[in-house]
């Protein structure tokens, strides 16, 4: 490993924005927060992007990792313990002026800090605290924080980080507990759900506790929340140099800042840490003094994750049901998918030298918004015989060619999950089919001026009980109706989509969902 | 047949507003008059046979009654539509916001749902394009920072955005002074701490740029370059992809595009 001492800041910055640019999420959205007067920044609900490097990628947080030196050995990672790079890490204080500084000159929407894992997860965690903690404490700063959790750290400190950053994230990486073993031997999935599941109960507390705090001024409710979340700092070997607990000693009056307000949930909730931790350490949640406002919102933004794609066997069936159990069992806001890259060149995995899978990509995220805003299942879409997704026509598409005893349907009456079912019609289109109808019958002229893709609609719609023009239904026909006006993909991945035609019958892992 | 009577206004929201004040309540018929708003440079277009022209001044009463009556009687969400609309580079927007309301006042609030009516969408679709280019700006707008910190930002948006994007900024960045340029209409927001934000018209607008381009080495801009180029994963490189979304008009008012300087440290 090649540490360099005494590293510029802009030699610092090289290597951890290049080390932390295979992070895919990069989304600030999900958090409405007025500015305030005496500091600086505010967030807006749909997020901004600021620019879009030359991947074509949207920028809108500082991305970065607060160090790459890392202990873990993970094979499809740039910043494995076992590559030979130079390596380089921030003081929380270098962080906290660069990402103010890039802030008011309006070049970013907020952090995005991740990290290698140094030392320890318990180490980098506090890190990584005390690092938010200066930056909306000293540094006032208002906007929006999105920050890895590292998996195997304390629960408590995963508490304290979750009342600074408005988002939280732990990668779930690999689809299935059997390719993490393989590819991350120092991860395991236990680790990784436990803090997803505490990340999500902790925010439904809070909403529930802000919920009743406006009704009933909420002091009633706290005692059996606590039970819930007591969470003692117990990690006892580092105790004695740990950044966070070298403070502890001053032992800050408790009863000054509690019950204030009248309520006492949450400072009651760090007082039962301080009856049960061991010592000194406890004073993390003790002048945690961020999450002693009673309007504090823990992870407001909630959680994401993501997984890399194509570096393990998994089909696209298997990451798919796992995307689905995640939005319903724990609340996630996103699933992120990365095309994966092979950044070491390691022979065990596979090459990826005619470029990333950005179809396949593409094709999941495609079908994750068709569960999170259509309605849909992975079990429509996929199954045991078709494992994977078509690679000439797109997830919608290809179920409405399966389904077609259920078109066409008529504009003027069917309900707004029937219209999202229809290829060439999206959540936009659906919504403005429905308020344009309630004074007018529309027609297909005024769905042009909707601008729905009725090239694509078109043989699965009527209006006034008539097609546009006579189609018959039949599902060879469509087919080749539909692939005749191409598919408009994102750009850069048509030139992928030629070489994989060249290669479509000997290619076994992609189906052709048994339309052609 | 009655010849038609245009009204002349200035290109603004309450010059707009006081000439659709002028033709609702001249009994002339709906039919028989227009608007007509002066174009961005200031003059207005072909002269039309057989009609008479009248030359409207901007009355900010008339304004104000025409403002109360669209919030009170459509809906605020129109209201901000149609001053959206009025700050548009579309020509012939006058007229439009003029045929709307008569639509809105008959209807009411629920006018934003007749999509398939032609003046609806017309405006609708208006009303998009500048939102979405406000949206634009709230990213792209890139400050630099002058002496006595004085932050400065130049921009050449298509549609009069300034004031849409400027209470962003100020609700962002309370604690800054800070100035954003309009180098297309040569207007400059100015924002001072704890101070409402202004607008001026700028009068000499070389000696305006000269101060915003001069460069003083800004190390900050040098580090934000090099995380622009280092985010970037090599294996995806994709133009088309980045000019489909940050379009090139914007590039020249971006630090992240322009080509380094002289004063700088980079290579």
């Amino acid at each position: 490993m090649i540490i360099q001492e005494g590293m510029s800041i802009q030699r610092k910055l090289e290597i951890l924005s290049d080390a932390a640019k295979y992070d895919v999420a990069c989304t600030s959205s999900g958090v409405d927060r007025k500015g305030n007067q005496s500091g600086m920044g505010n967030s807006v609900a749909c997020g901004i992007c600021h620019t879009f490097s030359a991947d074509g990628r949207c920028i809108s947080l500082l991305k970065i990792l607060f160090t790459n030196e890392c202990i873990f050995d993970c094979k499809y990672c740039i910043n494995r313990s076992s590559n030979d790079i130079v390596r380089a890490s921030f003081t929380p204080n270098e962080l906290c002026e660069l990402t103010m500084e890039f802030y008011r000159r309006n070049y970013i929407e907020g952090l995005f800090l991740s990290s290698g894992i140094m030392i320890s997860p318990n180490h980098t965690m506090e890190l990584i605290f005390v690092a938010l903690k200066m930056l909306r404490e000293d540094f006032q700063f208002n906007g929006y924080i999105h920050c890895k959790a590292i998996p195997g750290a304390d629960p408590a400190l995963i508490e304290a980080i979750g009342w600074y950053a408005d988002r939280m994230s732990i990668n779930l990486e690999l689809p299935t507990a059997d390719s993490l073993k393989k590819l991350a031997p120092h991860k395991n999935r236990k680790n990784i759900l436990k803090p997803m599941r505490q990340i999500q109960l902790r925010r439904e507390s809070n909403l529930e506790y802000l919920g009743l705090n406006n009704s009933y001024g909420g002091s009633s409710y706290g005692s059996n929340k606590n039970i819930l979340f007591d969470y003692s700092y117990s990690n006892g070997n580092s105790s004695g140099n740990s950044i966070i607990s070298s403070k502890s000693n001053s032992n800050k009056d408790i009863g000054s800042n509690s019950n204030r307000n009248g309520n006492s949930d949450i400072s009651s909730n760090s007082m039962i840490l301080v009856d049960k931790g061991s010592g000194s350490n406890n004073i993390l949640m003790e002048d945690n003094s961020y999450s002693r406002s009673p309007k504090s919102k823990f992870v407001p933004a909630g959680q994401s994750t993501q997984m890399i794609i194509g570096a393990s066997a998994e089909s696209d069936y298997h990451i798919m049901s796992v995307s689905e159990a995640l939005y319903n069992n724990f609340d996630l806001k996103r699933v992120f998918y990365s095309a994966f890259v092979n950044v070491n060149q390691d022979s065990n995995l596979p090459s990826t030298h005619n470029g990333p899978p950005l179809l396949r990509e593409h094709r999941l995220y495609q079908a994750d918004w068709l569960i999170r805003f259509y309605g849909f299942k992975t079990r429509e879409l996929l199954d045991e015989k078709n494992p994977n997704f078509n690679i000439i026509m797109d997830p919608k598409c290809n179920w409405a060619l399966r389904h077609l005893e259920l078109f066409p349907v008529e504009v003027n009456k069917a309900d707004y999950y029937t219209l999202l079912r229809v290829p060439g019609i999206g959540v936009t289109g659906a919504r403005r089919i429905i308020a344009a109808r309630k004074s007018a019958v529309l027609d297909f002229k005024d769905l042009k001026a909707l601008r729905i893709v009725l090239r694509r609609a078109v043989y699965f719609i009527t209006f006034r009980g008539r097609m546009m023009y006579p189609i018959k239904v039949d599902e060879d026909f469509i087919t080749r109706e539909l692939l005749s006006t191409k598919e408009k993909l994102p750009y850069g991945i048509e030139e992928d989509i030629t070489f994989k035609q060249l290669s479509l019958f000997d290619d076994i892992n992609y189906g052709t969902g048994g339309i052609l | 047949m009655k010849s038609i009577k245009i009204f002349q206004c200035e290109n603004s929201i309450d010059g707009i507003f006081t000439a659709i004040y002028q033709a609702w309540s001249c009994g002339y018929g709906h039919a028989n008059v227009k608007i007509e708003e002066a174009c961005e440079k200031n003059n207005y277009s072909n002269i039309e046979l057989f009609s008479e022209y009248i030359l409207i001044h901007t009355d900010f009463e008339k304004a104000v009654k025409v403002s109360r009556a669209i919030k009170r009687k459509i809906s605020e969400e129109v209201y901000e539509m149609i001053c959206r609309v009025a700050l548009s580079n579309y020509q012939g927007k006058g007229d439009l916001i003029y045929r709307f309301l008569i639509l809105g006042f008959h209807i009411g609030s629920s006018i934003v749902d007749h999509l398939s009516n032609e003046v609806v969408n017309k405006i609708f679709k208006i009303n998009r394009f500048v939102s979405n280019e406000v949206h634009h700006f709230l990213g792209f707008v890139r400050f630099s920072v002058h002496k006595n910190d004085i932050l400065t930002s130049l921009i050449h948006p298509k549609n009069n955005v300034l004031s849409l994007i400027v209470p962003h900024f100020v609700d962002r960045l309370p604690r800054e002074k800070f100035a954003i340029i309009d180098g297309n209409r040569n207007t400059c927001a100015l924002h001072l701490p704890q101070k409402p934000w202004v607008l001026v018209d700028v009068v000499d607008s070389d000696s305006l740029d000269e101060y915003h381009k001069q460069d003083g080495f800004d190390e900050y801009e040098d580090l934000w370059k090099i995380f622009f180029d280092n985010i970037a994963i090599k294996e995806r490189i994709n133009p088309k992809l980045q000019r489909n979304n940050i379009p090139l008009r914007f590039r020249d008012d971006m630090v992240e595009f322009i080509p380094v300087s002289r004063n700088s440290i980079l290579p």
